[in-house]
């Protein structure tokens, strides 16, 4: 929906101003009478109080009678972060009939009191200009309706794992329609290949094949297999999928009697059996596969040049279920969420050269052993040497092999290698209970519910554990044995010891393709590659993108019992937003102003949700409030100012820049920060009580990505001594990459001002977390002591090449 | 990198695959290379070899590799080519049709 400019003379501003004291967290350090004295003094406040706390039931209650008493239509508290009581007063703003979009805060207690206990005088000061800034703001704000947004009852689940099983389970029984898309001919993932599950032991297919004819049974749940998702529009609540379901060259009449797999003259290895088992070119992955048929694998097929040359299967199959001319489909499907569980892979450690995997055909990784020790596995559950079959005598495990580790570039800890051997280790002392068994370990991680039991099981059955990982695995030429050698970190010593086999503890890694989901659902990855939640402790199954929520390894390595309780959280959450049927959106999306606009189109190219795109018949954009996060970097990056931010408009933040400037600029610093880390880390900064000077003012955006390059110009052209322009890192942006943009604007500023001779220290760069608070505060410390070496003549230079800033916003 | 997949499956020799015997009318080639240009498996190439035609007949290159599609004779247009499977004992039809084929020669 595109707004026109709303241009209506505003009424005349009534402010009502409180100053909390908060106890004596803040009048402990700020003198609060006299800032409610000073605030008395500014524009359009027709009321300043004080009092004990604003937040209690009776601060609430005076709030609202002095809005109807005195007609306020603006109010402004003065005391702890917005991050912890803008809800409250926004809620009590509300109750007394006023917008809460009229309501400000000043932060005069996390960055003001908390971080300046010992310098009363300068502290009051501050929390003046804190409150000025925020009356300024205040008078220029507008009463805005959230917008409301229908959302469409169907559920899309993506990967057909254990997660998104669970998922797609759990939501089908909740009574929505639920499309289950899986990549493979079945599902049934990770857990549908390994044998038996820690902690308890369960055959893992035993229990999950149960699960797996239920989704497939289930009158709720389409199962869209062996197809991927390759286009995803839209936003939450009304998204458009395209599937491309791929042919299996076998109709739905196959009855997977399985008569046609033997005589098919092709064989591949097995994917399911990692390789170690042969599989026709006509097949079933394996026996419980769901569906329950069979697919042809084109790849190898006699008929793949697309003329039948070999028929044995078509000859075979009685139904006559078999195909050649299917061709590929896309299907559309509309719906409301989207879950991502698209699982995650295995490292391959054949780039370890030292641990001769590749090359030693007796070494074998954690998932080969799975299927090794399967009764349906290639050797009927025989542990045997892939080299001669024979059963090992010794056997050793290795863990950590790509995890925690520098060399092969994953640091993170895969967090089910250790339970897996452990488990693996008891399985063949359970079968062969002479079998010698090694663990080289880094530590054993046990740290889930009966986990340490079973670590106890194997201590005292004999299961011998190292600490040290093998530097080498050197192959015997004679016996064709193993000789591993290390250091025993324990004991100190080092150690060379002969085993038949080795296992090596494989870690998981993010789908290889991953980037491909992370484009069409424009999600974040963390660091180590996997998706990244909205927030690591309160959001742990949400995507920073709306309606899309994580369940399983997608988003971190994890275990069965992780996978599902994660994928019932989703299921959870997205039921959540469907039972609602609709959503609202914050009112913090652009404001555009269709006679200022070029259609030059570089809103569109910074948007980090596609919510702004380019009209190029009518010459103009078109703005999706409800896909837009409200970051506000295209109103930033709009040279003509035909977009601006509802809430966080130039106007109000040109205000706020000015109230900040007004007396003594140059020993001041206008910090901006981001919402959700660099304010958050001030904030954190607060509640540690790390002190820091107090000539730092700082205006709060959503993202850094909404600090436009006029805010720095008008901050300098009225004498302000440092800008500081504060983010979150570079990948972990809370609006996908749009602080990537703000990267980018500083650093044209830089060159600007260089070009014009000025000083660049001025103007500051820093990316800090919310957890950063000491970073944000020596931050502060530094540019303090840089002040003062700023000459006046700097501060006049600067003030001349922007002066142009000054005229209007 | 995911896991790749490297050894040779433990349980290879134990697909049963039928062997093949491919029979080649050389007489009755005209060289149009048909079947060595279809066959799926890569099986047959041209010879060296000359045939009363004055064409050069194919040649099996490894009868292991056959799979018994049999589209080679289904391809070609002089009916100078067939796959049988070799059997333990050839059966009598199978016999007789290679007492026919000797006997065309």
């Amino acid at each position: 929906m595109v707004m026109e400019p709303v241009f209506e003379e505003m009424e005349e501003p009534r402010i009502g101003v409180y100053v909390c004291h908060c106890g004596l967290n803040i009048a402990g350090s700020v003198d609060c009478e006299e800032v409610t004295k000073f605030a008395e003094s500014l524009p359009h406040v027709v009321l300043s109080l004080d009092n004990r706390y604003t937040c209690s039931e009776q601060g609430q209650e005076q709030i609202k009678s002095d809005i109807k008493e005195h007609n306020l239509n603006r109010v402004v508290v003065a005391s702890c972060s917005p991050r912890l009581h803008e809800p409250t007063f926004r809620k009590a703003c509300e109750d007394a009939g006023l917008n809460k979009y009229l309501f400000e805060m000043a932060n005069i207690r996390e960055q003001c009191s908390w971080v300046h206990l010992h310098d009363r005088a300068a502290a009051t000061e501050k929390a003046k200009d804190l409150v000025k800034m925020a009356v300024a703001k205040v008078a220029l704000l507008r009463a805005s309706e959230e917008m409301e947004v229908p959302i469409i009852r169907r559920a899309l689940v993506i990967g057909g794992g254990v997660a998104g099983i669970q998922a797609a389970l759990d939501l089908a029984d909740t009574g929505y329609k639920v499309f289950l898309v899986e990549r493979e001919p079945s599902i049934g993932g990770r857990m549908a290949q390994i044998d038996k599950t820690f902690p308890t032991m369960d055959c893992s297919i035993c229990i999950l094949a149960p699960k797996m004819s239920d989704v497939g049974h289930h009158p709720n749940i389409e199962l869209i297999s062996n197809s991927e998702v390759v286009g995803v529009s839209g936003y939450i609540g009304n998204f458009k999928v395209n599937v491309l379901k791929k042919p299996r060259y076998v109709t739905d009449d196959c009855t997977a009697c399985g008569d046609c797999s033997p005589i098919c003259p092709v064989i591949a290895p097995n994917e399911f059996d990692v390789g170690l088992a042969v599989r026709h070119g006509i097949y079933t992955p394996f026996a419980q596969a769901v569906p329950s048929t069979y697919i042809v694998d084109m790849e190898i097929c006699l008929n793949k040049e697309g003329v039948i040359v070999c028929d044995k299967c078509i000859k075979e199959c009685e139904r006559e279920a078999i195909d050649f001319e299917m061709k590929p489909e896309t299907l559309e499907l509309d719906v409301g969420t989207i879950i991502v569980a698209t699982g995650a892979d295995v490292f391959d450690p054949s780039t370890l050269k030292d641990y001769g995997f590749g090359r030693y055909h007796d070494v074998i990784t954690s998932l080969e052993f799975e299927r090794l020790i399967n009764a349906g596995g290639p050797s009927g559950g025989h542990l045997i040497r892939p080299s001669d079959m024979q059963i090992p005598k010794r056997v050793a495990f290795i863990q950590c092999v790509g995890s925690r580790s520098e060399r092969s570039d994953k640091k993170y800890c895969s967090n089910v290698c250790c339970m897996n051997t452990i488990k693996d280790s008891l399985l063949i002392k359970e079968h062969w209970p002479e079998t010698e068994i090694y663990v080289f370990y880094v530590d054993i991680r046990a740290f889930g519910k009966g986990f340490e039991d079973l670590y106890r099981r194997a201590k005292t059955g004999g299961v011998a554990f190292i600490r040290g990982l093998p530097a080498e695995i050197i192959e015997d030429r004679v016996d064709h044995k193993f000789w591993l050698i290390g250091e025993n970190t324990l004991l100190n010593e080092l150690y060379k010891i002969n085993v038949d086999m080795v296992i090596l503890s494989v870690g998981l890694e993010p789908q290889k393709d991953s980037d491909v989901i992370q484009r069409l659902l424009t999600l974040s990855r963390t660091q180590d590659g996997f998706f990244m939640e909205a927030h690591p402790k309160l959001r742990p199954v949400d995507a920073a993108t709306g309606g899309i929520f994580f369940a399983g390894c997608a988003e971190g390595p994890k275990d069965i019992k992780d996978s599902v309780t994660q994928a019932s959280a989703a299921a959870a959450r997205s039921g959540i937003l469907m039972a609602r049927g609709r959503v609202t959106v914050e009112a913090i999306t652009p404001i555009y102003d269709l006679e200022k606009c070029t259609a030059c189109g570089l809103c569109t190219k910074v948007c980090p949700y596609n919510a702004v795109t380019l009209d190029k018949d009518l010459k103009r954009v078109d703005i999706v409030e409800a896909a837009c996060g409200g970051c506000g970097t295209c109103a930033a990056e709009c040279p003509f100012g035909a977009l601006t931010q509802n809430h966080f408009t130039d106007t109000q933040i040109m205000a706020q820049i000015d109230a900040v400037t007004e007396n003594d600029p140059e020993k001041k610093i206008v910090a901006f920060c981001c919402n959700w880390c660099s304010y958050a880390g001030a904030d954190f900064a607060g509640v540690s009580r790390m002190q820091y000077p107090t000539n730092v003012r700082i205006i709060r955006t959503m993202c850094s990505g909404r600090v436009a390059p006029k805010f720095i110009e008008r901050a300098f052209a009225r004498g302000a001594g440092v800008v500081l322009v504060a983010g979150c890192h570079l990948g972990d942006c809370h609006y996908i990459d749009a602080n990537y943009q703000t990267k980018k604007r500083v650093e044209r500023f830089w060159k600007r001002m260089e070009a014009k001779k000025l000083d660049k220290e001025r103007l500051q760069l820093l990316w800090a977390t919310a957890a950063e608070g000491e970073k944000f505060a020596s931050k502060i410390r530094e540019i303090h002591s840089m002040l003062d070496k700023i000459k006046p003549k700097e501060i006049e230079n600067a003030k001349k090449v922007f002066k142009t800033a000054l005229g209007g916003s | 990198m995911p896991l790749r997949i490297w050894r040779e499956p433990l349980d290879i020799d134990k697909v049963e695959h039928p062997e093949a015997e491919i029979h080649i009318i050389k007489e009755r080639c005209k060289g149009c290379n048909f079947c060595i240009a279809f066959c799926p498996m890569k099986v047959l190439e041209e010879s060296d070899e000359i045939n009363e035609k004055g064409f050069h007949p194919p040649r099996v290159v490894d009868e292991s590799k056959c799979v018994l599609c049999s589209f080679c004779s289904a391809v070609c247009p002089d009916f100078a080519i067939f796959v049988i499977e070799k059997a333990a004992e050839t059966s009598e039809e199978e016999a007789e049709e290679i007492q026919l084929v000797e006997v065309a020669r």
